[in-house]
């Protein structure tokens, strides 16, 4: 299990990077450096934060419903496993 | 093929594609093809709500005090909105149901349809809070071209597809003339007619709620129409849903994990595909036309709306691997994800105190120890 004692760096392309507690949703973390992103349910279902992964790995902490495409996440309901680099919905 | 209720022919609904293979027998889902459509039922409906059980009755005093032109946008934006439930709630069974060879499939179509009703009924609650008689609105619904215009559109792949159905069902395949006008049935037709119809759904439930959910929340931002608001939050949420079947369903299409002639005619069909989608945003931003044509609302005008329109259309075209046409890249309207949040329509009834609003959302969690006793 990831603690929150440790952070990770998440580079999203064309905003900059941001530090992510590991336990925090993708999306909570970037919305507490505010960084705003499209989202609607926040529960994986709809789609509206569908986010490419460009590099790392992620954990989802709620089964996503949601069509995403083989290099997709949905930042709304999985945490970071390592550094990313993302790309986002504004 | 004749359709039958229930096929007798053991089948196995593990290797039939989504559509056009056996019709169904069993209604079984301890197996499933396709996980995701028995996933989105278990999502359904733990959504489940009434109506009745959120209160609209100072929404009566709130729309007394809108001006003319907002009460012109609240009530045509409800009539429409009638209208595409309406279509909703009969159109996926009608269409999809005789043709679905999946069990988990078939079930999905039913729930999805299901709270289409449920949304249609509501738009009954909250006019009868209105008006003591609202008759004249639902009968408009019929007889207003803008709304009429739409209807057809909207109507028309899922009318092609059921007609074509019923001759394929009763005739077979062939050349059948019908009052005159003949008429080519083949698989290849049919799944033409498919595909097209899907497509249409799809962009209905991307892009053509989202004008008035705009100004549904625009109200609600402004503290007013707020009953009516929670009601379309809850329908928000729904389509949301309903969305992302139609997109996994195009998408196990397009990438051949369904069925293999459905990719072709996916990669055929394409920017016809696209007309549909494009078809949809135009007929929105003339809707937004259509409802500040007596003056706008607070918070709220046609540039900005039709700005919305694309921003959404783009993000749900590239869901479906269409390109995204629209230059705008940010959303115009962010205080709309606030009322789109599931989050927010289950836990927080803030402004309106409803003590009936949380029925339903039971707590699934079970411990090991509530199954000590038992035996099986
Ligand atoms: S906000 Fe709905 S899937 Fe992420
Ligand atoms: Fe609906
Ligand atoms: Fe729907």
């Amino acid at each position: 299990m990831s603690s929150n004692d440790k952070s990770l760096r998440i580079d999203v392309v064309d905003v900059g990077a941001i530090i992510s507690p590991s336990d925090s949703t993708i999306l909570n973390a970037l919305e507490a450096a505010d960084v705003h992103i499209h989202y609607h349910c926040r529960e994986g279902f709809c789609g509206a934060c569908r986010t490419k992964l460009i590099e790392g790995e992620v954990e989802y902490t709620t089964d996503p419903l949601a069509f995403i495409d083989d290099d997709e996440i949905l930042p709304c309901c999985c945490v970071a496993k390592c550094p990313l680099k993302i790309k986002v919905p504004l | 093929m004749k359709y039958t209720t229930f096929n007798q022919q053991s089948t196995n609904p593990l290797i039939e594609p989504m559509f056009f293979g056996n019709p169904v027998n069993v209604a079984r889902y301890d197996q499933q093809k396709h996980a995701i459509f028995e996933k989105l039922i278990e999502k359904q409906i733990s959504f489940f709500w009434r109506p009745e059980e959120v209160d609209v009755s100072r929404d009566r005093v709130d729309f007394q005090k809108l001006t003319d032109p907002e009460k012109h946008i609240f009530i045509s934006n409800l009539k429409y909105q009638t209208l595409l439930d309406s279509v909703q709630g009969r159109s996926p069974n009608i269409a999809f149901l005789p043709i679905i060879s999946l069990p988990e499939l078939e079930t999905w179509v039913e729930t999805w349809s299901f709270f289409e009703t449920i949304h249609s009924r509501s738009y009954t609650h909250i006019l009868r809070n209105l008006f003591s008689d609202p008759s004249e609105i639902f009968e408009d619904i019929v007889v207003n071209d803008e709304i009429k215009r739409r209807a057809a559109d909207i109507s028309k792949y899922y009318d092609d597809l059921i007609f074509a159905t019923q001759l394929w069902q009763t005739q077979g395949e062939g050349v059948h003339t019908v009052n005159g006008v003949a008429h080519t049935i083949n698989m290849y037709e049919l799944k033409k007619k498919l595909y097209l119809c899907m497509n249409s759904v799809n962009a209905l439930e991307a892009i053509r709620f989202y004008v008035s959910f705009a100004c549904t929340f625009a109200f609600a931002e402004r503290k007013l129409m707020e009953g009516n608001s929670k009601i379309i939050r809850l329908i928000a949420r729904d389509e949301n849903l309903h969305l992302s079947s139609t997109q996994h369903i195009l998408n196990l299409w397009a990438k051949g994990k369904d069925d293999p002639e459905m990719a072709q005619i996916a990669e055929e069909c394409k920017e016809e595909a696209r007309a549909i989608f494009m078809n949809a945003v135009e007929q929105e931003k003339q809707w937004a036309d259509y409802l500040f044509q007596n003056g706008s609302m607070i918070g709220l005008n046609k540039e900005i709306l039709c700005q919305y329109v694309e921003y959404i259309a783009n993000q749900r075209m590239s869901a479906i691997g269409l390109d995204t046409p629209f230059e705008i890249s940010s959303n115009p309207l962010p205080w709309m994800n606030n009322y789109l949040n599931s989050d927010n329509v289950q836990v927080a009834p803030q402004e309106s105190e409803i003590s009936s609003y949380l029925v339903g959302q039971i707590d699934s969690a079970v411990s090991e120890d509530d199954f000590a006793d038992f035996e099986l």
